[in-house]
């Protein structure tokens, strides 16, 4: 189940961003399987930009705060991080300032579950949707949702360039309780 | 003007001067309108890699040998159902063509490629009888899962039949010893004779390779080219009685013809042929060098004398026939050089035939002098011939044996058999990849590296198995000596599937894979008959996740040959992975039809009964997986794991510690362990073990899923201190 409780909820300042994207070998991006809208947009910067690996490309909401961004899965996934790029140079005013990550069933029970202040990001900020409990690494459920609370410089509208959403792999050897992790047993696991 | 012509055209065939003897056959054929002329241009233009030339040259020709070749052509440009019709009705056209094996050979070949299975086989049974010693047929009915035993095919029967058929031809021949005929049917004798010596270079693929060289090896020029010519003739063409009967009639062009067809049917059986040469000549040469005698050397000798008198006589020769003829007959004697044979008596007799007809002034009466003494030679050659010919179709059994035995991924019997070649046979290309594939098989990957890492030295030029030895260091995860294989092979042959499927690897190996099914899909379409890098590119879509695509791939790699375990497997892991619980262990179940010895495969087929519930099913297949490969210790664990389910929890922990012992950096196993102890409310060595899982850096999930396991270990101990 999601592990939403007000307890969970922090307030964290981020600065800084990375240039290039680095992520762990044990995650994966769960975004090709899930159903992306947003609340508004400018015509020309819609939702496709925030998915076209493209930096250049943006998505630019056209309406009032929060600007929302929704993730919808077919199934419950388990998540582990959200990243997004963008970047107080290019943008400015645009850049998002507050960030809140909800997760729920639907629209109709979302909680929040991690809440985060940016300070001039330049590049890919990594949100980690883990809770402290080592139990909670993951958030399970079916749908995810990026709030925009406020921009950079009371901002009205904001730009996002790109959204990535991961997730752990599978266990490769479907219907086995544990991974391997030994080499002889994964050599033998395989055929190729 | 027409026989010189002729007669030019065939020299620069054989000398590979495939422009000259092209245009010089235009004109002939502009100024002699006949079929048979016909059939030396269209001869040409295959030889040229023009089949779609030779094709509408051909086209509506109903001669026998001009349908023969119309065939070829027209299978060289996949036109199947033409090849097919060209090729009906057979009778008719085995008695006007000494191929008959051959025929059967491409009818089998069309039959497979489009799908008629059962037609095939029994044209691939068929060629095999006309010719027992059409390794070729027997590899294809491998391949398909049909062949029968080796000493059956290659038993005491076949010695016989050949036997027979080839002193029958002999002793007829010496019968009309005295008449213009015999200088065909000395032909004949000189070509069975090269047939014969031909016979002890049968190392499977041999046979192609020389027949491969013919298309460009530019390597070997003069003689030594003429020599592998006829080799494939000798061959393929083993229908004995018409043989003579066929000679005497239509003496030269058939015969001529002959060495085509065999070089194209040969070729057809890779749509690369021209760049396969240089793979297979250096491979075919050092089989020609290890078969070496002695004697060879001394007869090549004074053949190569024969040959040049012959040629400084070629300007004075009147009679057209007798001109080919004896062309014929000195590259005939040339073959039996570089074929170097066991035959010695038969090649000195043969040899003065030769060299009587190359001093063409008194051809007649040399003749006869040769005559007799062939007569008197004879008689002691046949004992030769009889143990040369049991000789060969030995060795023929050895391999076709253990050839087969691999195809049914029997593959200790395999390796046992092939131990029983000698170490001049053992050591060479073909063998030496079998020998690593059949490692490769039973996942001996140290033993197979060193078998393939061997057949490499031996000759880098052979391609053939060289995907299997590069997928065998990806999964012994040895970069750098995969990359160094891969830049090795693209080197060797831009051209060839197994360099891309080598690539397609190294690029996997980096976690590349977009650029490795690439390169997978470009060997693809370097050859869409090659099932393994179908295979290879539906590996490389699931680990992507592309499941689409990953079934599509391995159901072409199925459509090619339904035989390959690999892609069944593949199909099998994606429906399990998708739930599809059902048809996973349809495809499983196939797979394992094919190889029942793969421990792997029984495995999977396990994993799938037990989530369809049937446990013991289940156990019974892991228990034949762990019998049959003890040095796997997945079905092992997965035992363990279903007895937990069933409750058996102390035979679980039994096979878990045995785990244990031989596996001690495996977190699964303690966690697993873990698990058990805490069903048996041991919670401190449940915490124990959970905690060396722990320490063992498992996945993500898998520590998520252990400290979830912990902490409610935790709880149940804080109830009973609260209590």
């Amino acid at each position: 189940m999601a592990t939403e409780s007000s307890e969970s909820e922090e307030e964290g300042k981020i600065t800084g961003g990375n240039q290039h994207l680095i992520v762990e070998d044990d995650l994966r991006e769960m975004g090709k399987k899930a159903a992306w809208s947003v609340s508004s947009c400018k015509t020309g910067n819609g939702v496709s930009s925030l998915r076209d690996d493209n930096l250049e490309t943006y998505w630019q909401s056209d309406g009032a705060q929060p600007h929302l961004v929704n993730i919808q899965f077919q199934k419950k996934v388990k998540l582990q991080v959200v990243v997004l790029y963008v970047d107080f140079k290019l943008d400015e005013s645009y850049t998002p300032s507050k960030i809140s990550i909800r997760a729920g069933d639907g629209f109709h029970n979302l909680k929040e579950i991690k809440t985060v202040e940016l300070v001039k990001p330049t590049g890919w900020v990594y949100l980690s949707l883990s809770g402290n409990d080592p139990r909670e690494t993951f958030v399970n459920t079916f749908m995810l949702q990026i709030a925009v609370l406020s921009n950079h410089l009371n901002g009205r509208d904001t730009h996002v360039r790109q959204i990535k959403v991961y997730g752990p792999r599978p266990n490769p050897i479907p219907h086995q309780p544990f991974q391997f992790t030994s080499r002889e047993f994964i050599t033998y696991s395989t055929v190729r | 003007m027409e026989a010189l012509l002729a007669n030019y055209v065939e020299k620069s065939l054989k000398q590979y001067m495939r422009r000259n003897a092209i245009f010089l056959c235009e004109r002939l054929y502009a100024e002699f309108p006949s079929e048979v002329n016909l059939q030396l241009l269209a001869r040409c233009y295959l030889n040229n890699n023009q089949p779609h030339s030779a094709y509408h040259v051909l086209k509506g020709m109903q001669m026998a040998q001009s349908r023969y070749l119309f065939a070829v052509a027209c299978l060289e440009m996949d036109l199947f159902s033409e090849a097919e019709t060209a090729l009906l009705p057979i009778e008719e056209l085995c008695a006007h063509v000494t191929n008959g094996a051959a025929v059967q050979y491409l009818l089998g070949i069309i039959h497979r490629d489009t799908n008629r299975m059962k037609s095939s086989v029994e044209h691939f049974r068929k060629a095999l009888s006309i010719d027992p010693l059409f390794w070729a047929a027997y590899e294809e009915l491998c391949i398909l899962g049909e062949a029968e035993e080796a000493a059956v095919c290659f038993g005491d029967v076949a010695i016989h039949y050949v036997q027979e058929h080839y002193l029958g031809n002999a002793s007829s021949y010496l019968q009309i010893a005295n008449s213009d005929q015999s200088l065909d049917s000395s032909q004949a004798f000189g070509l069975e004779d090269l047939s014969l010596s031909h016979l002890q270079q049968m190392e499977g693929n041999n046979i192609r390779n020389i027949c491969l060289n013919n298309h460009g090896g530019p390597n070997l020029t003069g003689p030594v080219g003429q020599i592998t010519n006829s080799c494939c003739n000798s061959s393929f063409f083993r229908t004995p009685s018409p043989v003579l009967t066929q000679l005497s009639d239509m003496a030269p062009p058939p015969l001529i013809r002959n060495i085509r067809f065999c070089q194209n049917e040969v070729s057809l059986r890779s749509s690369t042929q021209a760049r396969r040469e240089f793979v297979r000549e250096n491979e075919s040469a050092q089989i020609r060098g290890s078969l070496f005698f002695d004697s060879g050397r001394r007869r090549s000798a004074r053949l190569a004398a024969a040959q040049r008198s012959f040629n400084s006589t070629q300007g004075s020769e009147n009679k057209a026939n007798n001109l080919r003829a004896s062309i014929k007959l000195n590259s005939g004697t040339c073959y039996s050089t570089v074929c170097k044979g066991q035959f010695q008596n038969l090649e000195e007799a043969f040899r003065a035939t030769s060299s009587s007809l190359s001093s063409s002034a008194d051809v007649k009466s040399v003749q006869d002098e040769t005559v007799n003494t062939q007569l008197r030679s004879f008689i002691s050659n046949s004992s030769k011939i009889k143990s040369g010919i049991s000789d060969t179709i030995n060795l023929l059994r050895i391999l076709g044996e253990g050839y087969r035995h691999l195809c049914e991924y029997r593959c200790q019997e395999a390796l046992n058999v092939y131990q029983k070649l000698s170490s001049k046979q053992y050591n060479t290309g073909w063998v030496l990849s079998q020998v690593g594939k059949a490692y490769f098989e039973l996942v001996d990957y140290l033993n197979a590296d060193y078998a393939f890492s061997l057949a490499r030295q031996i000759s880098p030029y052979n391609l053939e198995g060289m995907d299997v030895y590069s997928t065998v260091l990806y999964l012994m995860k040895e970069d750098m000596k995969l990359k160094y294989l891969a830049q090795e092979l693209i080197s060797i042959d831009r051209f060839a599937p197994q360099a891309w499927c080598a690539i397609g690897n190294c690029y996997s190996f980096q976690k590349d894979h977009e650029t490795a099914l690439k390169s997978f899909q470009r060997a693809v379409q370097l050859n869409s008959r090659f099932p393994y890098a179908h295979t290879l590119s539906g590996h490389e879509n699931v680990i992507i996740e592309d499941y689409g695509n990953a079934v599509e791939c391995y159901q072409k790699a199925l459509h090619v040959d339904a035989r390959h375990y690999k892609s069944w497997y593949g199909l099998g892991m994606i429906y399990l992975r998708q739930e599809k619980i059902e048809f996973a262990e349809h495809h499983f179940r196939q797979a394992y039809r094919i190889n029942p010895f793969s421990s792997v495969i029984m495995y999977y087929l396990g994993t799938t009964l037990e989530a369809l519930k049937r446990s013991e099913e289940a156990l019974v297949m892991m228990e034949k997986a762990i019998v049959t490969d003890n040095k796997n210790p997945l079905p092992k664990y997965s035992k363990a794991n279903m007895l937990v389910t069933l409750g058996r929890l102390n035979e679980a922990l039994e096979i878990l510690e045995e785990l244990k012992e031989c596996y001690p950096r495996e977190s699964s196993i303690y966690a697993l362990m873990g698990e058990i102890y805490k069903q048996h409310k041991k919670y401190d060595k449940s915490m124990l073990h959970f905690g060396i899982a722990l320490d063992l850096k498992p996945s993500i999930v898998d520590v998520a899923k252990i400290q979830a396991a912990i902490g409610k270990l935790i709880l149940p101990d804080e109830i009973e201190d609260n209590l």
